[in-house]
């Protein structure tokens, strides 16, 4: 249903241009792009924050034996980067991503809601302030790691009440921005930009969306409840009182493997629009890349027991686990094929953002493969809760979802600004993040095969070499990661003018707007013959 | 000040984007505080 008429015309359209100028630009901002360009500085910010906990935590590690901090703010370290990395920074820079781009993907002048969007965008500031600043509260910040399993999460101080509201206004927050993108996708597509026409980012977006408000309330269901547990004498999760802590982990994986693909699918559909420009090819097999992101989905609600093999379950529930697990690799499958299809006898090129996909397609591979390891059963049993662990998801979540962040902002940014950013600054930016990326995180399977226990301060010495290379692997890409905002600041003050279309092989109806877009990106909807010539590439 | 992208759209356009939201927002609601009151309804029996 895409829609079907604009009562604007040029004088009435330019009385709805105007922008608002200063602070109240950005507090009350309803327009797309302005409230994407806060999602995104917002997630750059928090990006640094957990990066900084993040070096905290390999500094610490860097020897064995207690360094610099008592256990318990190792602990909150460990549970406050999670946090801050996944609400704060890969979330909220999704959230921008979709603002800046789905409108003028689909032909749209804005996104549906526009004040549902500032609202969903400022109650994020707020949610960090209050997380954070239980850092500072009697009893310290909380420790109990980014499941806050029951009883350790129970026995928090002052901090506990604090993180549990603060993840029900990020949960508010994340299913305010979904359902604008899908009222967005559902009602404001151009005349012609039918569901298979949609970019691979546009779809990959659909689906997340959903999956957020299936899943969010879930989150907010069992935080609730381990706060009635600690202040309303409810025993949930409390073996004294007949409750199970097991059930909690049940209900904490139910929404926690999802969001697994809230991160990643995005990325998927980023890394879909990125190829095929670089390889001057259309995307190979895109309705299966369709399926194939709503197979993933559908799969992510079924697969949840398979992080908690070792707490005690029937045969037959890890089978069924182990098993439907091992399914996802299928349509995953389909798509690292199709992206190596797309690129065979493809012209290819290989600029930052080919790059940054590029990498993505191998270090998320080895970080499936991983997975795929965790999955079995049996292997499990020796995994859990080692590093090997802690490598997995890393290798999923940093050179997966934030290259592609990296990979998109570096593909878009020309767009966005109308300059092209420095080419050679940014190639710079990829290879030390690709190089120090696998020194951080590779030796990390190395330490959990050895047995090294996750979320500890100290180790036994065998494991010192390889928590130095990690260390200083971890400082490395830290650093690297200050090239980003540089190159972009530089952009945005200046550069090369680009015209509409930024790559040459570009396609999407995003490409065929001025760059930067007008203020409202389709005042008029587009052709059908040019949503189809957007679509055919 | 907020401007009124939303105008730029039809009557019609607005009524089915309104519909979608509160289609949505409905679920979202039913789906926030049903699940917690159901949990919390079974912890009280």
């Amino acid at each position: 249903m895409a829609y079907d008429s604009h009562v604007a015309t040029s004088p009435e359209h330019d009385a709805h241009d105007h922008r608002p100028h200063g602070w109240r630009r950005w507090v009350f901002a309803t327009n797309h792009k302005d409230i994407g360009t806060m999602y995104l500085v917002f997630a750059g910010v928090s990006f640094f924050i957990g990066g900084t906990m993040a070096m905290l935590i390999r500094l610490e590690l860097f020897h064995p034996g207690m360094q610099f901090f008592d256990p318990l703010f190792f602990n909150s370290m460990t549970t406050m980067h999670a946090l801050e990395m996944i609400f704060g920074a890969v979330m909220p820079a999704w959230t921008g991503l979709a603002n800046w781009m789905i409108p003028m993907q689909v032909g749209a002048p804005d996104m549906a809601l526009p004040r549902l969007n500032n609202f969903s965008f400022w109650i994020l500031p707020f949610a960090f302030i209050l997380l954070l600043s239980s850092l500072f509260v009697p009893g310290g910040g909380p420790a109990g790691g980014w499941t806050m399993y029951p009883p350790l999460m129970l026995q928090g101080g002052a901090s506990f009440p604090m993180t549990i509201f603060a993840i029900h206004m990020m949960g508010i927050s994340s299913i305010l921005g979904a359902i604008n993108v899908v009222v967005t996708i559902m009602n404001l597509r151009a005349p012609g930009m039918t569901l298979l026409r949609m970019p691979l980012f546009v779809w990959t977006w659909l689906i997340t969306a959903y999956l957020l408000i299936a899943v969010m309330p879930v989150l907010a269901g069992a935080v609730t409840m381990l706060l009635t547990d600690h202040f309303f004498g409810t025993t949930f999760f409390t073996a004294a009182g007949g409750g199970d802590p097991v059930m909690y982990q049940h209900i904490f994986w139910f929404f926690g493997h999802p969001e697994v693909y809230i991160l990643i699918l995005p990325a998927f559909g980023i890394v879909s629009e990125i190829i095929p420009t670089f390889s001057r090819k259309p995307l190979f097999g895109y309705d299966a890349m369709v399926y194939a992101t709503a197979s993933i989905a559908f799969l992510s609600f079924i697969v949840w027991a398979h992080h908690m093999f070792t707490v005690g379950m029937p045969l037959a529930g890890q089978l069924f686990f182990m098993l439907s697990t091992m399914l996802i690799a299928i349509p995953t499958g389909v798509k690292v094929f199709n992206w190596t299809a797309t690129m065979y006898k493809g012209s290819l090129s290989f600029e930052p953002p080919m790059l940054f996909a590029l990498s993505f397609l191998f270090l998320f591979t080895i970080g499936g493969l991983s997975g795929l390891m965790l999955a079995i059963v049996p292997a499990d049993y020796q995994y859990q809760d080692t590093y090997f662990v802690v490598a997995h998801f890393h290798y999923v979540l940093v050179p997966g979802a934030v290259f592609a962040i990296m990979g998109g902002i570096y593909y878009w940014l020309p767009k966005w600004t109308g300059n092209m950013y420095d080419l050679r600054l940014a190639t710079w930016h990829f290879w030390l993040s690709t190089i120090f990326v696998n020194v951080l995180f590779f030796p990390q399977h190395f330490l959990g095969l050895a047995g090294m226990p996750r979320r500890v301060p100290d180790y036994a010495v065998q494991f010192t070499d390889w928590n130095m290379v990690s260390s200083l692997g971890g400082f490395a890409f830290g650093l690297s990661q200050f090239l980003f905002p540089y190159i972009i600041w530089k952009c945005v003050r200046g550069g090369v003018r680009i015209g509409n279309r930024a790559w040459e092989g570009a396609h999407g109806l995003e490409w065929e707007l001025p760059s930067p877009p007008p203020f409202h990106s389709w005042t008029d909807p587009p052709s059908e013959a040019l949503i189809q010539q957007a679509a055919e590439h | 000040m907020p401007d009124k992208s939303s105008s730029l759209l039809s009557a019609g356009r607005r009524r089915q984007v309104r519909r979608t939201a509160l289609v949505l927002g409905a679920i979202a609601v039913v789906f926030y505080v049903g699940f917690i009151a159901m949990m919390i309804y079974r912890g009280s029996r």
